[in-house]
């Protein structure tokens, strides 16, 4: 049922807190190689999204798709609630790449332990494929000198590098960056979105959390811009940002 | 012979009031130990060398010994240098003592992780150091560490049950009493189990109150 | 007041008994009290309400009642149940119990202290929770839980002396059958105190060790200089331990 083009799916999402709807009912379907930013006034449910998305809190409704399966609360067409065994969501967790805003790396293991853990216990590669591995994503990302450095010794960016590679390295079907500036001073937004280009360039699907409009401008194939839980506008940057029709997404960006 | 709740009914009475003597005993400990405890910083931060390596000394002696055996040294050793207390007030001077010490520590580890700020301040104010113990430090410290001294409390109350030993009549001796002239020493050890938690409960809720009177306060 | 060295070397066999006793006590409750300590630990952090609950109970009734009404509980509760426990081991059940409310406590709040980004950022590269528990959690929390766990261990130690109440032959039941036969308080006590005291300065000397092994030995406090340092800091120069 999913198009072979597609990288991820989002079906019916609803999320409750307390009895407050903080994902109302979302629908988002993700080609593969588009770089989306998700756009919104604090509180309106992005970084909820982004987790929802990730699979890491419980929904109340709804499912993803990623890989051509289905993961969350899926209605078979027998009318039967089908939910996937916590082993099979731990294992799809691999194949989404997910960038925290604090990073949070760990902090008792050295850099080419943070990148190689996951794909020892996870994966399960074997240890000369891993060394491999995690030598040419270090390359890739200038971070090799840092290999036997704590994440205690590192600057923001040099963090944000590492989160990055330890999630690229799993090879996922695609990536998640929740709010990538703002824990960096202003001078390294240039970098985190230069590093985001990059990853679009080689062709990799981007999801971002963000509130930097210069990203959104330069970086986005689509924006999406959400409140209450919602999805209230969804288009080009040019469509969304600079000409929108929702007087709510109008009200948001005149204040910049 | 199985488990008679009844006879834990029976006992609750003599046992509840008994346990009454725990909790005003442990009132007085508590403002004694305040005391001492605030006197042993208010000491320590004058930087005395002697007195300083006297006080960690008996810091060290007193967290490493058992509080039963600092019971048994003010109740038996105290009377041979002519100190002669009855068990009650030797019970008493031994717990404040104790938990004086304790709670001292951890005023020093509270006192390093206040801000120099406030005090400079008050220096540059031309306050003197008393005001300035009065004024700026000790309410700072004191509600900082208020979640360390309800928990002392609850160390307190517990301790004056230890003052059975030195026959003093309070809760849980009354139990022992009753369970040997009944000849079911288990029931009444019931009772007073569940005196202390009833106490330990009031003194944990006490402990909430004045925090959120603090935290409304401080807001 | 006169010293009368004659009391503590004409039963020193006893004070050496004691001794052994109440090592024997504390070493078999600090492991079964470490053991039972994880499982409560890990209900009292369980997603699910009721063995939260449960946990919460059992932590607030063994921190609640004094140890002394503990050991005689367990003493006679066994008694009655119709298993006849030799009193040491109702002292060490009882310390076990005591032992395991306190060090569920160092477990559960260590690991909780942790930002809660890290049980994420297990989860999020594919890691179960128990594969986030034993690559990221547990190896950051061993460090910090070696200075409070050496606490309790030292706390359980002392409370050790409760349990010549039931007759158990520990190193205080030995002073008080001594202070009896020789009515001299000073010199039994004093001793008794000194053998503890240095019971409870190894255990903290040897923490130390381990903790300096783990590597994780955190310098506490910050240099404070000027005016302020005169009233926050209690010494002149390092912290005596």
């Amino acid at each position: 049922m999913t198009q072979p083009d597609l990288s991820l799916r989002a079906t019916a999402l609803r999320r409750e807190v307390g009895g407050l709807r903080i994902l109302d009912d979302i629908y988002l379907d993700v080609p593969k190689g588009q770089a989306v930013c998700i756009l919104g006034p604090s509180g309106s449910g992005k970084s909820s999204l982004l987790r929802a998305l990730a699979l890491l809190d419980p929904l109340a409704d709804g499912f993803v798709t990623i890989d051509g399966q289905a993961f969350g609360r899926e209605l078979s067409r027998d009318g039967i609630v089908r939910r996937q065994s916590q082993r099979e969501v731990d294992r799809i967790r691999a194949r989404i790449g997910f960038v925290f805003q604090d990073f949070s790396l760990w902090p008792h293991l050295d850099v080419r332990a943070n990148i190689s853990l996951a794909q020892r216990v996870v994966l399960q590669r074997p240890a000369d494929e891993i060394a491999n591995a995690t030598d040419r994503i270090m390359d890739r990302l200038s971070i090799a000198a840092l290999a036997d450095k704590h994440p205690g010794q590192l600057s923001g960016g040099q963090k944000q590098r590492v989160a990055v590679a330890r999630a690229l390295v799993l090879n996922p079907a695609l990536m998640l960056f929740d709010e990538p500036t703002s824990a960096l001073d202003p001078e390294l937004v240039g970098d985190v979105l230069a590093l985001l280009v990059d990853l679009k360039r080689e062709g990799m699907t981007t999801l971002t959390v963000t509130h930097e409009m210069s990203f959104a401008r330069r970086l986005a194939d689509r924006v999406i811009f959400l409140e209450r839980g919602q999805i209230v506008a969804d288009g080009c940057p040019q469509d969304v940002i600079d000409t929108p029709s929702d007087p709510r997404v109008k009200r948001f960006f005149s204040l910049f | 012979m199985g488990f008679d709740l009844s006879s834990v009914v029976a006992a609750l009475p003599d046992v509840g009031a008994a346990s009454l003597t725990n909790a005003w005993m442990a009132v007085i400990i508590c403002v004694a130990a305040l005391a001492l405890g605030i006197g042993f910083t208010v000491v320590r931060s004058l930087k005395y060398r002697v007195v300083n390596g006297v006080m960690s000394v008996f810091i060290s002696f007193v967290r490493g010994t058992p509080i039963l055996i600092q019971i048994f040294l003010c109740y038996y050793v105290l009377p041979l240098v002519g100190l002669d207390l009855d068990p009650t007030t030797a019970g008493i001077l031994a717990i404040a003592l104790n938990s004086s010490v304790f709670i001292t520590e951890n005023f020093r580890g509270a006192l390093a992780a206040l801000d120099d700020g406030p005090i400079e301040a008050a220096t540059a104010l031309a306050l003197t150091p008393a005001m300035i113990w009065m004024l700026v430090i000790l309410p700072q410290l004191l509600r900082r560490t208020l979640p360390m001294l309800v928990s002392e409390g609850t160390v307190i109350l517990k301790n004056t049950a230890l003052l059975s030993v030195i026959t003093v009549a309070e809760g849980f001796r009354v139990a022992q009493q009753i369970g040997g002239a009944t000849f079911r020493p288990f029931e009444p050890l019931i009772a007073v189990a569940i005196c202390f938690l009833v106490l330990n409960l009031i003194l944990v809720g006490v402990g909430v109150m004045v925090e959120r009177r603090g935290a409304l306060r401080a807001a | 007041m006169r010293l009368d060295p004659g009391v503590i070397t004409d039963s020193w066999p006893l004070f050496v008994e004691g001794t052994l006793v109440t090592i024997q006590l504390s070493v078999l409750s600090f492991l079964l009290g470490l053991a039972l300590a994880v499982p409560v630990a890990a209900l009292s952090m369980s997603r699910h309400g009721v063995f939260r609950g449960s946990a919460m109970v059992y932590l607030a009734i063994l921190r609640g009642i004094p140890f002394i009404a503990l050991v005689f509980i367990v003493h006679y509760g066994t008694a009655a149940s119709g298993a006849r426990t030799p009193a040491f081991w109702s002292g060490v059940i009882a310390l076990t119990l005591f032992a395991s409310a306190y060090y569920s406590e160092v477990i559960r709040s260590t690991i909780s202290a942790l930002p809660p980004g890290q049980w994420d950022s297990g989860r999020v590269v594919g890691m179960s929770r128990l594969q986030t528990l034993r690559y990221i959690i547990v190896p950051q929390s061993l460090g910090s839980m070696i200075p409070p766990g050496v606490n309790v261990t030292i706390m359980m130690i002392k409370e050790s002396s409760v349990i010549s109440a039931i007759t158990v032959g520990e190193l205080t039941y030995q002073g008080l059958v001594v202070q009896g036969n020789t009515f001299a308080p000073f010199e039994v006590f004093i001793t008794i105190a000194l053998i503890y005291w240095g019971i409870t300065l190894g255990v903290s000397r040897l923490g130390d060790r381990v903790e300096r092994r783990i590597g994780r030995l955190q310098k506490s406090g910050r240099p404070t200089g000027g005016i302020a340092a005169r009233y926050l800091t209690l010494t002149a120069s390092k912290p005596v331990q």
